[in-house]
C-alpha cells in the first residue's frame, strides 16, 4: 500500500478530507499524517524559518521537517489548502519546494473550495502514485529505439514515431472516432518515418482514448498513462528543460490545462471548465468574423496592439458581439486580432492560474501555441514570453513514445 | 447509548502520585457501568452521561486537583482518532501541551484550597520611547 | 450557566468551568453530535457542504472554506453562550482552532454579542497559576 502523507489545513473543515480519503484508496493508496509532537513544532518552524500565524500551518511545517529529516517513512506527499488564504498557498508552496529540496518524494499539491472537483483530486492522486511506482521510468530523459506515441485527445489524435530520441513522424486529426482517428494519424506518421507497424518496438498511449487504444493495439502497447506525466515528460523533451522548475501551459480548444514541474515531474496542475472565452475557440469565432484562418491570426496580431481595440467583454457570445462593435469602428483588423490573443491570455491567466504557482520558464503547447499572437499575449500577461518548442502540439504523443521506450 | 452517549479524556497531571494504572483500578472497583482503557495520560471513559459524570465527580476526590478531564467527541478506539493507523491527528499537541501546564494549574487550585488570595501583578508596560532615550544619555 | 471556551478545544478550561458548575461549551460535544448522527457518512468529523454553506452566515463567499466550516460549528455556541472565558495569544492551538483567522473572528463575534467575557493568558509558572484559575473562579461565580 503507497502512503501519502498530508499535509493540509482546512480540510477536516471543508467536507474535503473523506474526499481526499477516498481518492486515495481508489488508486490503492492511504493517506497518513507524519508523527510530530508539540516539542518538535516550534523546533520545526526556526530551522524551516517561516513562521506562520496560523498554528494548523506550524504543524504542516513539522510534518514537512519529519519528512526532510527522514522520521517518517512515506512514499509521497499531498499538500493542499483552503483556496483564497493567502497564508496558507505561501507556506504550500514553500513546503513543496522544501520537501523537493530535501527529499526525494513525490509532491503534488492543491488549494481547495468546499466545491472540489472529485476528478481533479483523483487525477492528482493517480499521478502521484505513478510516480511512486514508475520512478524509475519517469527519469528517462531520452527516447530509445523505435517507438510510437498516441494521444487520443477529445479535440484532436495525435501520433509520434520516435527513432533513437529523435522524431522521424508524425501526424494529427481531428478525433472522430477513437480506434479509427488513431490508426489514420499511426499510418500517416508511419508513412513519413518510413517504418511499418510490425517495425515498431512499443507503444504508448495517452489521453482520454488511452484505453480503448491501449485494448486494441495490445500486441504493440507496453504503456497506458494518464496526460499529466506524459505531457510533462513530452514538454521537458521537446524544449529541452529536463533539470529545474517550469510551467507548461497548455491552451486548447476548449478548455486549458497548466502544469508546474520540477525536473520533468508534475507537481500541480490546474484544468480550465468549458469556458469557450478562455480557450482556443474564441480565436476561431474572431479568425472567422475576420474571414481569415486561425492559423494567420497570430501573424496579425503579432503587428497588431490590443490597446488600441480595447474590448469591454471577453465572453465567446457577448466578446464576438463587442468584436463586430469594434470592427464596425473602423479599427484595424490588426488591433483586433491582438486584442482577441489578448483577451484569451487574461481569462487563462483570470480563471486558472491563480490556484497554481506559476514557475519560470514558462513552456506553451498545444495547437494554439503555434499562434504567435497568443504566445506574445501569454507572454505579457506573466512578464515573460513562453518557450514554444519545435513540435510543441505533439507533447502528449512524444511524452508516450519516450516513456514506452522505458520498456524495451 | 447514542443520545446520552458520553466518552472523556481523564489526564492525571505530571506532577501526580497517582498512575493510569491506580486510576483505571479505582475506577473499576466503583460499581458504575462504564468502559474503560488506560492510557499513556491516564484514561478514556465511556458510558451514559449520567454514570460518565458520576466517575468524573469521584476522580476529582481521588487525588485532589491532580486528574483533570474533558470530553471527547469520538468513541473510544474509533479508528478514525487512532494514531497507529495513520499519525497523529492535529489536536493531539495541543493536548500535549496542555498537559505539560496541568502542574501550574494544579498549584493555582490548591491555592485556593488553602483559601490564599492571588495577587495579579499586572502585566509590565514596554519601555517608552522617552525614557528609553533619557538612559541612552545617562550612559 | 453556558460558557464558551475559547480555545474551544482546551482541556483546562473544559475541567475548570465544569469544576467551578458551569457547562462548558465545547468543539467536542459539537462535533459529536455530528458524528453520532449516522446518516451523514464523511468520517472523520462529518462536516458536510451544508455546513460549510452555513458558514455564510458569518462570512462571504470570498473566505476560504475552512473559515466558513470552522465558524458553522462555533457559530452557533457562540449564540448559545451566556459568557465566555478567552485565552488569548494561546501559543498552542491545533485542530480545530488551528486556523488565525477563524479564531479572530471567534474573538470578534464573542465582543459583538456583548456578553461577559474574561480574557487571560496561558499561564508560565505556578503564581500566574494561582492567578489564572483564582480569576477564572471568580469570574463564574459573578456571574450567578
Amino acid at each position: 500500500m503507497i502512503k501519502i502523507a498530508q499535509l493540509s489545513c482546512g480540510t477536516e473543515y471543508s467536507s474535503v478530507q473523506y474526499e481526499i480519503e477516498k481518492a486515495a484508496r481508489s488508486v490503492g493508496a492511504k493517506t497518513v499524517y507524519p508523527d510530530v509532537s508539540a516539542a518538535d513544532v516550534n523546533k520545526a518552524i526556526e530551522r524551516f524559518g517561516f513562521k506562520p500565524r496560523s498554528a494548523q500551518l506550524k504543524l504542516m511545517i513539522a510534518r514537512a521537517v519529519q519528512l526532510a529529516d527522514g522520521n517518517y517513512d512515506a512514499d509521497a506527499v499531498f499538500i493542499t489548502t483552503c483556496f483564497r488564504c493567502a497564508e496558507a498557498a505561501l507556506v504550500r508552496n514553500e513546503l513543496r519546494r522544501f520537501i523537493q529540496e530535501n527529499t526525494n518524494l513525490p509532491v503534488v499539491t492543491y488549494s481547495f473550495t468546499e466545491r472540489m472537483k472529485a476528478s481533479q483530486l483523483l487525477t492528482r492522486m493517480e499521478a502521484l502514485v505513478t510516480i511512486v511506482t514508475r520512478k524509475e521510468l519517469l527519469a528517462r530523459e531520452r527516447q530509445a529505439g523505435l517507438t510510437m506515441g498516441l494521444d487520443s485527445g477529445s479535440s484532436t489524435t495525435k501520433a509520434v514515431v520516435m527513432l533513437n530520441n529523435k522524431i522521424i513522424g508524425k501526424a494529427w486529426t481531428p478525433s472522430h472516432n477513437v480506434v479509427e482517428s488513431a490508426t489514420q494519424v499511426m499510418n500517416e506518421a508511419l508513412e513519413m518515418a518510413g517504418y511499418e507497424y510490425k517495425d515498431l518496438e512499443a507503444i504508448g498511449t495517452t489521453g482520454y482514448g488511452r484505453f480503448t487504444l491501449g485494448n486494441h493495439f495490445s500486441d504493440k502497447v507496453k504503456l497506458i498513462q494518464e496526460e499529466l506525466t506524459v505531457n510533462s515528460k513530452g514538454a521537458v523533451w521537446l524544449a529541452d528543460r529536463q533539470k529545474g522548475e517550469a510551467t507548461i501551459i497548455d491552451i486548447g480548444g476548449m478548455d486549458n490545462k497548466a502544469i508546474t514541474i520540477r525536473n520533468g515531474i508534475p507537481d500541480n496542475f490546474t484544468m480550465g471548465g468549458v469556458c469557450a472565452g478562455a480557450s482556443g475557440r474564441f480565436l476561431e469565432m474572431t479568425a472567422k468574423r475576420l474571414r481569415i484562418d486561425v492559423t494567420e491570426l497570430g501573424a496579425l496580431a503579432d503587428v497588431g496592439d490590443w490597446r488600441n481595440a480595447r474590448m469591454n467583454s471577453y465572453c465567446s457570445v457577448f466578446g464576438i458581439q463587442d468584436l463586430v462593435t469594434t470592427l464596425g469602428d473602423g479599427k484595424k483588423f490588426e488591433d483586433v486580432a491582438a486584442a482577441a490573443c489578448h483577451s484569451v491570455a487574461e481569462q487563462v491567466y483570470e480563471q486558472q492560474l491563480q490556484e497554481i504557482d506559476v514557475r519560470h520558464p514558462i513552456i506553451q503547447v498545444g495547437g494554439t501555441s503555434l499562434i504567435s499572437g497568443l504566445v506574445k499575449a501569454v507572454g505579457e500577461v506573466l512578464g515573460e514570453r513562453p518557450i514554444v518548442p519545435e513540435n510543441s502540439q505533439f507533447i502528449g504523443a512524444v511524452g508516450g513514445a519516450l516513456l514506452s521506450s522505458g520498456f524495451l | 447509548m447514542s443520545a446520552e452517549r458520553e466518552t472523556r479524556l481523564l489526564m492525571i497531571c505530571p506532577s501526580a502520585k497517582i498512575t493510569p494504572e491506580m486510576l483505571v483500578r479505582s475506577i473499576h472497583s466503583l460499581d458504575i457501568n462504564v468502559s474503560l482503557k488506560e492510557t499513556c495520560y491516564g484514561c478514556l471513559i465511556e458510558g451514559t452521561q449520567k454514570d460518565v459524570r458520576d466517575v468524573v465527580e469521584y476522580v476529582r476526590q481521588l487525588e485532589k486537583n491532580a486528574i483533570f478531564t474533558k470530553r471527547r467527541a469520538y468513541h473510544m478506539g474509533d479508528p478514525v482518532r487512532c494514531r497507529a493507523r495513520h499519525g497523529t491527528r492535529p489536536g493531539f499537541s495541543q493536548l500535549e501541551e496542555e498537559w505539560s501546564k496541568l502542574p501550574v494549574i494544579k498549584a493555582g487550585l490548591d491555592s485556593l484550597d488553602r483559601g490564599e488570595k492571588y495577587v495579579d501583578s499586572s502585566k509590565k508596560e514596554k519601555l517608552s520611547v522617552v525614557k528609553l532615550k533619557e538612559i541612552c544619555e545617562v550612559k | 450557566m453556558k460558557i464558551f471556551i475559547d480555545p474551544p478545544n482546551s482541556m483546562i478550561l473544559f475541567d475548570l468551568v465544569e469544576r467551578f458548575g458551569h457547562e462548558p461549551l465545547s468543539t467536542m460535544a459539537a462535533l459529536q453530535e455530528k458524528i453520532d448522527n449516522i446518516e451523514v457518512d464523511m468520517p472523520p468529523m462529518n462536516v458536510t457542504l451544508d455546513d460549510v454553506v452555513k458558514g455564510l452566515k458569518y462570512a462571504g463567499i470570498e473566505v476560504p472554506s475552512g473559515v466558513r466550516g470552522r465558524l458553522a460549528i462555533w457559530g452557533p455556541m457562540i449564540e448559545e453562550a451566556d459568557a465566555a472565558i478567552v485565552i488569548e495569544e494561546a501559543p498552542f492551538e491545533f485542530g480545530c482552532v488551528g486556523c488565525e483567522r477563524s479564531e479572530l473572528m471567534v474573538k470578534y463575534l464573542l465582543q459583538r454579542r456583548g456578553i461577559p467575557v474574561l480574557k487571560l493568558d496561558y499561564p508560565g509558572d505556578e503564581e500566574d497559576g494561582k492567578v489564572f484559575v483564582g480569576k477564572i473562579k471568580e469570574f463564574l461565580e459573578g456571574l450567578n
